[in-house]
Parts: C-alpha cells; sequence; structure tokens
C-alpha cells in the first residue's frame, strides 16, 4: 500500500491549484486522475475566463491548464502525479482503492482533497435517448478536444453559460446551431455570451422547452414548444427544428460518490446543483482530514474552482503542520478572492447555497 | 429585456452610447457589458487609464472618452467580446465599426459583407476596411467595417454570406461588383457617365453591352429616376476589340 | 466530420499519424490521439450498439467517462467506456450484444 501525506483526487482546476498549493508549503502530495492527462476539463474551454488576473482571466481556460501544469514543474519533488488512475472507492478508514493503468493499488493518505468535479444532468423527454443527444460538455469534448463536429445542425437546451458558450463554439467550428431553448423565463448565463450568439444571428428562446425529439436510429428533428408564466406548456406553440443533434445544457451534478462513502454530511442545495458536504471554512468535511475543492463542493465557475483548490491545499497542508508562517495570509488572500467572485449579483445564488452549508467552527 | 432576449433594449444602448461631441472628435471604444459580472480584464488591458479602476470586480466598466486612444486592446482582451470601437471621423458619410471576430474564414480587406445589428439582422452592406488577424495565445482576430454612419452603434456583427449580393458581378469586362456601384451611388455619382468614369464599369471590351442596364437599374432602385429619363454616356468608337493597326493605314482601298 | 479549420485551435489532422481499427468487421481509420468514440463519430458512427433490454439504439452522452452509454466491446473485452479508451492500432472494436460477454 501506498502513502502520501495529501492525496488529491481528481486532476482537473480545483485538483491541480490544491496540489501546487500543498506542495507550496511543503506538504508531500499524490494527484490521481482517471484521465491519461491533467487538466480536467478546463482542456475543451476555448473562451477566454472571467474574473481577475490571479483567477487567469482573459486566458482560454486550455492555455491556463497550461500554465498550471508549468506551475507544478516547481514543486516536481512534491508532487506525485498518477494519471490513468480511476479511485474506485474511499473506505472509512481512508484507504483508497485505485485502479491504476489497469492494475489494482491501494493507497493510504493522511489527508484527502477530493476534486472530482461534477457530470451532467439530464433531461426528460420523450426519445430523449437517442444517440445525437449529447450533453453540451460532450460536444465541447468532441470538438475542441478531438476535432470531430458533433453533426450539422444543432438545438441546444439551455440558456446558461455552458448552453451559450457552447453554441458559440459549435459555430466557430461551422456547426449551425437553429437555436437555444430555455424553459426559465430569462436568460441564466452572462448576457455578453448571450449577446455574442444573438449577435451571430441564433435565437434565444426563453420559457421554451423541448416536447420531444424525433428519430429512429438516431435524431432527425426536434419539436419545442412554450411556457406559460406557471411552467406549463402551452398546447398550439409547438414548432418543429430540423436538427440532428440535440444539446443537453442543464446543469452539472456534483460528482459526491467518495464523501458519501466516507461518510461525510451531506445536503442538497439546488443552488450548488445538488447534495454536496457540508464544510467548514477550510473546506474541510464533517470526516476529519477530507478536504473538498471545486464542483464537487458546489457547481460554479472554473476560477472560484481553482480559488477552492488554493485555499483546500493550504489547508490540508497546514493541518499536517506545514506553512504556519504563511498560512494565515495565503488564506486571507484565498478567502477575498472567493468573496469578490462571488460578490455580484451573478454569485447571489452561490453564496446563498453555501450559506446552508458552510459551518462557522471547523470540526474537532 | 436583454435578460429575455441577449439583445440590449434602445435605452440600455442610450445608456453606453459615447456623446456626440467625442464621436464627432475621435474614434472611441464602446463597451457594452449590460450586467455585472466578476470580471475586470478590459481595466488591466488598458494602457492609457481609460478605463476607471474598479472597487469591486464586478463593476461595470466605465470609460473615460478623452483617454480612450481607440489602440483596441481591450477589445481583444474582453472575455465576453464586448467591446467594439467605432470611428465617426473616417469619412463625410461613413463611420468605421471594429468588432472582435473569432470565426473562420476571416474576410478579407476590401470585401463586402453584410453587416449585423445586435440581433444578428442585417442593417446594410459594409466594405472591410481592416483585419488584424488574432496572434498566439490571445487569438482574437478583430475586422474594422465602413458602413452609413447612421449605423455606427447599430452594426455589431458581420455576415459573409452577401445578403445584399453585393459581391455580385455588374461589369463582367471589368470585374466591378453591386457593392461598389452602390457605393459609388451613394456616394453622389448618380449617372452612368460618372460611374464609367471613376470604375471603369463600362469601359471594357463589350463597350458597356453587359452591364448599363443593370448600372441604370441600381441608380432608379438607389434614386428613383426613371429609367428612360436617364442620361446616356458617350458612345465612342470602336464597338469591338481590334488591332491598333488596322487604323494605322486609313482606309485600306484608298 | 472533422473539423478542418478552426479560429482559436489547431489540430493539424494532416500531421496526426493515420490509426487503422476494425469496428463490426470493417476497417475504420482515426487519427493520432482520437478515443474509439471521437474517430468512429469523425466516420459517422453515432449508434454505437442497442440496449440490452428494450433494445433502445445508444450513443454516448457525456463523452469523459460518467455516464456509460458508450459500452463496447474492443479486443475481446467488453463493458468498454469508448468514450475515454484510446484509440490504437489495430484495435478490433464490436457492437456489444446484451450485457456483453467475457470470453
Amino acid at each position: 500500500m501506498i502513502t502520501t501525506e495529501i492525496a488529491i483526487i481528481g486532476g482537473g482546476p480545483a485538483g491541480l491549484s490544491a496540489a501546487i498549493s500543498a506542495a507550496s508549503l511543503g506538504a508531500k502530495v499524490a494527484i490521481l486522475e482517471r484521465d491519461g492527462r491533467l487538466g480536467g476539463q478546463l482542456i475543451k474551454q476555448t473562451h477566454k475566463f472571467f474574473g481577475s488576473e490571479k483567477q487567469y482571466a482573459s486566458t482560454r481556460g486550455f492555455d491556463i491548464a497550461k500554465i498550471l501544469e508549468e506551475e507544478m514543474e516547481k514543486y516536481k519533488d512534491k508532487i506525485d502525479i498518477y494519471t490513468n488512475a480511476t479511485v474506485l472507492g474511499l473506505y472509512e478508514d481512508g484507504v483508497l482503492t485505485i485502479e491504476h493503468n489497469k492494475k489494482y493499488m491501494k493507497m493510504k493518505p493522511e489527508k484527502i482533497i477530493v476534486a472530482t468535479g461534477a457530470s451532467e444532468k439530464f433531461l426528460s423527454f420523450p426519445n430523449n435517448d437517442l444517440p445525437g443527444i449529447y450533453g453540451a460538455g460532450a460536444v465541447q469534448t468532441l470538438m475542441n478536444e478531438y476535432g470531430v463536429k458533433p453533426g450539422n445542425n444543432v438545438l441546444m437546451v439551455g440558456a446558461g453559460n455552458i448552453g451559450l458558450i457552447v453554441s458559440y463554439q459549435l459555430m466557430q467550428a461551422g456547426v449551425r446551431v437553429k437555436a437555444i431553448i430555455d424553459a426559465a423565463p430569462q436568460i441564466g448565463g452572462y448576457l455578453v455570451h448571450a449577446s455574442k450568439v444573438r449577435r451571430a444571428g441564433v435565437p434565444i428562446l426563453v420559457s421554451h422547452t423541448i416536447k420531444r425529439a424525433h428519430g429512429k436510429e438516431s435524431v432527425e428533428g426536434a419539436t419545442i414548444w412554450q411556457l406559460d408564466e406557471r411552467w406549463q406548456p402551452i398546447e398550439g406553440t409547438e414548432k418543429y427544428l430540423d436538427v440532428d443533434v440535440i444539446c443537453i445544457s442543464v446543469g452539472l451534478s456534483p460528482l459526491t460518490e467518495f464523501l458519501w462513502q466516507a461518510g461525510c454530511e451531506m445536503k442538497y442545495i439546488p443552488e450548488l446543483g445538488g447534495h454536496v458536504a457540508i464544510r467548514d471554512e477550510n473546506l474541510e468535511t464533517s470526516v476529519n482530514g477530507i478536504f473538498i475543492a471545486g464542483d464537487v463542493a458546489g457547481v460554479e465557475e472554473a476560477s472560484s474552482a481553482m480559488v477552492e483548490g488554493r485555499l483546500a491545499g493550504i489547508c490540508a497542508a497546514n493541518s499536517l503542520g506545514y506553512g504556519d508562517d504563511r498560512f494565515e495570509e495565503l488564506r486571507r488572500d484565498y478567502t477575498e478572492q472567493l468573496k469578490s467572485l462571488r460578490s455580484g449579483p451573478v454569485g447571489a445564488k452561490i453564496v446563498s447555497g453555501l450559506s446552508k452549508v458552510t459551518v462557522k467552527k471547523q470540526f474537532a | 429585456m436583454i435578460e429575455k432576449t441577449g439583445v440590449p433594449t434602445k435605452e440600455d444602448i442610450e445608456e453606453i452610447t459615447p456623446p456626440k461631441e467625442i464621436r464627432e472628435k475621435q474614434a472611441v471604444a464602446v463597451i457594452e457589458c449590460y450586467k455585472e459580472i466578476p470580471c475586470n480584464p478590459c481595466y488591466t488591458a488598458c494602457k492609457f487609464g481609460a478605463i476607471k479602476e474598479f472597487e469591486d470586480i464586478n463593476d461595470r466598466p466605465e470609460i473615460i472618452y478623452e483617454k480612450c486612444v481607440a489602440c483596441g486592446q481591450c477589445v481583444i482582451k474582453c472575455p465576453g467580446l464586448a467591446i467594439f470601437i467605432i470611428d465617426e471621423t473616417y469619412s463625410e458619410t461613413e463611420a468605421t465599426v471594429q468588432i472582435p471576430y473569432e470565426y473562420l474564414p476571416l474576410p478579407k480587406e476590401g470585401d463586402y459583407v453584410t453587416a449585423l445589428d445586435r440581433a444578428g439582422r442585417p442593417v446594410c452592406r459594409a466594405k472591410v476596411v481592416k483585419v488584424r488577424k488574432g496572434k498566439h495565445p490571445n487569438m482574437t482576430s478583430t475586422v474594422t467595417m465602413a458602413v452609413p454612419k447612421e449605423h455606427s452603434m447599430t452594426v455589431r456583427s458581420l455576415n459573409l454570406e452577401d445578403y445584399f449580393a453585393d459581391n455580385t458581378i455588374i461589369c463582367r469586362c471589368e470585374g466591378i461588383t453591386l457593392g461598389e456601384i452602390r457605393q459609388l451611388i451613394s456616394e453622389g455619382y448618380t449617372t452612368i457617365d460618372e460611374i464609367k468614369r471613376i470604375s471603369r464599369a463600362g469601359m471594357g471590351p463589350c463597350q458597356g453591352r453587359t452591364c448599363r442596364h443593370l448600372i441604370m437599374q441600381e441608380i432608379r432602385n438607389a434614386t428613383g429616376q426613371n429609367m428612360e429619363d436617364m442620361l446616356m454616356p458617350t458612345f465612342r468608337q470602336p464597338t469591338k476589340p481590334v488591332k491598333l493597326g488596322l487604323f494605322v493605314g486609313g482606309e485600306g482601298d484608298d | 466530420m472533422r473539423i478542418e479549420e478552426h479560429p482559436i485551435l489547431s489540430f493539424e489532422n494532416e500531421k496526426r499519424k493515420k490509426i487503422k481499427f476494425i469496428f463490426d468487421g470493417k476497417e475504420y481509420e482515426g487519427l493520432e490521439g482520437d478515443t474509439i468514440a471521437s474517430a468512429l463519430h469523425a466516420a459517422g458512427v453515432k449508434v454505437l450498439g442497442h440496449h440490452y433490454a428494450n433494445n433502445r439504439p445508444r450513443g454516448f452522452y457525456c463523452a469523459i467517462g460518467n455516464c456509460s452509454s458508450c459500452l463496447m466491446t474492443v479486443d475481446g473485452e467488453p463493458n468498454v467506456r469508448i468514450c475515454v479508451e484510446e484509440l490504437k492500432e489495430g484495435m478490433v472494436v464490436e457492437t456489444q450484444k446484451g450485457k456483453g460477454e467475457l470470453k
């Protein structure tokens, strides 16, 4: 059995940031990444990030992944990287079981940072399982990572940031977006993203939902219809769209299996995407020594995920006795950054969600 | 209701429109960031202090027009692609609009494109006057279009589909496009002769047989002139391409 | 349906090594860096199998190894998530019958 000081599950924006900050204080870290490469979903983000310089604003997501990897180089004697390493289970005694390069492996870390991210939500409508109906993130992966178009004509279901960004990226790849629909009465994503696709001629229809998908072996069309103010479909408002791809972008759910397995206290918080762990201000869960960072702690932007990663990293390292001289200053900085990223009207929902799961005092 | 449509209202646009005195004097950035989001690269990108320092990262950017030199740095740094540069001093009748552009193919300088508004609706034809290709790692290109001055605050996008058919060839001999003819008419060249002299449309080997009628139609469409009242150009010989030598010896059997 | 040119990314498809593989008895070609799913999709294959009970067609949903909707038999091994399985020269990919059989 391998031992290490801090095991980080997930090598995405939160996990890599956590590894860097924990190692920078002197802790020995192991990153466990199920994919063959690091960076998580940053790799497929071709747009420039929001935020400020500290969160790499105005830099494209895939370039941020490179920056994080370069930063890790500085601490390479402190960071062990396991790619193709899928954590299978987290046991109550703190042992991780792992499939690493198709072999079974166990690890016993002193602290664990769970940075597993989130998975795409699905939507219920007739024929929703036809090939050609993809999560918006799947389409992003297919296009931006592998250079393959999902099809020729797309209906995007969901006008949150992901729906709007992926619509834009579809157009950049030369795919037509027939319409973006959202059941809510207003656009959920940043209006600058909405304006960008609108001025390219893509209609955004709020208070609209998909009635059904058409097709035998794969998508051949879609019928959408309008919703009234009570979110009930209005008969007679059906429109048929000639599409071969339907993209579902109705949010993400935190990937929390390990937290349940470990016995962390969990709570269902819609604002954060589903069940998340109760945590203290240092991102430690109710199970001593298990920290969380990024979308698994509550779905929001990758900018915040990276800051949460930094915060969880120093907190886990400090709980092992590292970095006493710099810890408080860093903690203040990261906490301030998070506060500022969440301070505006868009952050209000996150702040409200977090207030329901964040406990003041550190768990004993 | 930009929250419902993604398209700003007249009031939204009025709020961010630079004052007339400024627009008459200089090219300026127009920041179309209508709602607070945690984002400040426009402020950090501006080397001229033309964007007011943010007190909070969610602040909406505020521009100090007098300090803006229209360098375009904020245009390519804005993650929302929400900044444009308009220049109403471009010419008597036209303004330029510079937009961030992240699609392929890029238009070429000199091309006519269809200028679109904030809802992607065709507004007018536009001539591409400058294309700045994006550089690694930023990669955002910008396209500057010339449009009639009254559209400087309307045009925010473009389409290569040639909605107005501007790239249609009118004069086959000289390769003059419909866009060029329309442009000349809008500049006040409203007779066949004027258009011929300034563009060579009708001066090629066919002597205007193929294009004259089409040019007349365009003049009619744009000015309302009757085709029967139109001044005809001067018709000169030769009516077909001939060798100069043909004339040199005078009449052969003299 | 490969993306040949892109305003932000460069895929350099012509520089990527071609990788031959077999799908249901027919030879296909993918590119270096592909997963089995991306290579099949590029070749126009969206239907990856049929549900073992209701026989409805199945394609992938998430493309990053979460939804397990893309299980196929690869080199004799059933239930491989082909959206995260790197394509290798000579791979034999088969549509899975039922829940897959261990050979």
